[in-house]
């Protein structure tokens, strides 16, 4: 058996992230293993300018995907690209939540200063966040992070990627907040 | 004629607050609150006046911008905290997520260049147990003959039936909706795949009414069910999760 040829067509046939967990229960070969093996080939393919694939990873998942320098004769190919760009209130509640998570809505809404029930219940609809579970505090309030999709829509491949908060407030160095990532 | 006109210029009152500081260059540490005040509830005015829907948000901050500046015209003792001091603290932090979710947006134009498959469905061809029957090599009238041959040599009636047997159900959709809700309150986490197994032989009448069950018990407000996987086991487990 040739593992990365192998790992080549599960991810061919799958199309979307594909876990190392389930990439590594069908193989029988630990995910360590596998993601030395990936990430190998995340190489291969990035050098190989013969090629027009590349594998990208997200979290836990990878994925096929085309090469960006291929995009304009992609877009003339298909007639019409879907946007599937975010509203300025998903991104800013977007934002909130991967800093925060896990972060409660009332949490979301006091930062943002309105009402965030429909904007989460669109990002939950999207995949983009979940519930991670309940607050231990009174009325039990459920609380979302991040999912893969959210790191694949982004094109980050961990949530250590995201870009630092620290940075933005350079001019405001007096006025010390803590964000805990 | 009266209609409304929604335009969502700004998402929150926040974000009005934050565009009306920035426009007038004014130093957030140090914000003129009358000025702004004036200003915020002007705006107020005039999106009122457009017949827009002013969120409840927009008025609660108009107030606490007012208790400011009330606050501001009392004479201040030396220790006493600045009034506007969480009103610039809240600003400050929104101001971080918003500038933030601005950096993220490129992020997202730059990975729409990466195309990728959304998953399908590929159904693999089964060489077991599936025969088909290719009868496109027959015409229609070939059939026809053969079908006729075949009544006249077994001399068949073509009559409706008359009578057939109605079977009891042996299980019911609200037994196993009760059983299921039962084994969900005692082990919290419930797989379809197991309780299958628990039956020692299994019927496809059994495995019809128990996922109907299962769908029923969908509509339940308590239960969350989900399946991680495409042809994967389903888990009904109850809402209150830890």
């Amino acid at each position: 058996m040739n593992i990365k040829s192998v790992l080549e067509s599960l991810m061919f046939a799958w199309g979307e992230p594909l876990s190392i967990n389930e990439m590594s229960k069908i193989l029988e070969i630990p995910a360590n293993r596998l993601t030395a093996l990936l990430d190998e080939m995340m190489a291969e393919f990035h050098d190989n300018e013969n090629r027009g694939l590349l594998i990208q990873k997200f979290g836990n998942s990878y994925q096929l995907t085309t090469k960006k320098e291929n995009y304009e004769y992609i877009q003339s190919l298909l007639e019409s690209t879907v946007n599937k760009s975010l509203s300025t209130a998903a991104m800013e509640t977007l934002s909130i939540i991967a800093y925060k998570q896990p972060v409660t809505k009332v949490e979301i809404e006091r930062i943002r200063g309105v009402k965030c029930s429909q904007v989460v219940k669109g990002l939950l609809d999207k995949g983009l966040i979940k519930e991670v579970g309940r607050l231990d505090k009174p009325g039990r309030p459920v609380i979302f992070s991040t999912t893969d999709e959210f790191l694949r829509h982004f094109g980050l491949s961990s949530i250590n990627e995201l870009p630092s908060i620290e940075s933005e407030k350079d001019d405001n160095e007096t006025e010390s907040l803590s964000i805990d990532a | 004629m009266d209609y409304s006109v929604n335009i969502n210029v700004f998402q929150g009152p926040f974000e009005l607050l934050y565009h009306l500081i920035e426009k007038k260059e004014i130093d957030i540490y140090d914000i003129p609150i009358s000025e702004i005040t004036d200003q915020y509830l002007g705006y107020l005015e005039e999106m009122m006046q457009f017949n827009m829907n002013v969120a409840s948000e927009f008025i609660f901050m108009a107030a606490t911008l007012i208790e400011i500046k009330s606050q501001m015209l009392l004479p201040q003792k030396e220790k006493e905290e600045d009034p506007r001091q969480d009103l610039v603290t809240q600003l400050l932090e929104y101001k971080i997520f918003k500038d933030v979710s601005e950096e993220l947006k490129k992020y997202e134009d730059e990975s729409s260049f990466y195309i990728s498959k959304p998953r399908e469905e590929i159904a693999l061809t089964s060489d077991t147990k599936t025969e088909q029957l290719f009868l496109n090599e027959i015409n229609v009238y070939e059939l026809y003959n053969i079908y006729m041959s075949l009544i006249r040599k077994q001399n068949f009636k073509i009559v409706p039936e008359e009578k057939f047997k109605l079977y009891r159900e042996n299980y019911r959709v609200k037994d196993l909706m009760e059983e299921l809700t039962k084994k969900v309150r005692k082990f919290r986490q419930v797989s379809l795949f197991n309780t299958f197994k628990e039956k020692k032989s299994i019927s496809k009448e059994y495995v019809i009414t128990l996922f109907l069950a299962v769908l029923e018990l969908s509509n339940n407000r308590g239960m969350k069910i989900y399946q991680d996987n495409v042809h994967g086991d389903i888990i009904i487990t109850s809402q209150e999760r830890k």
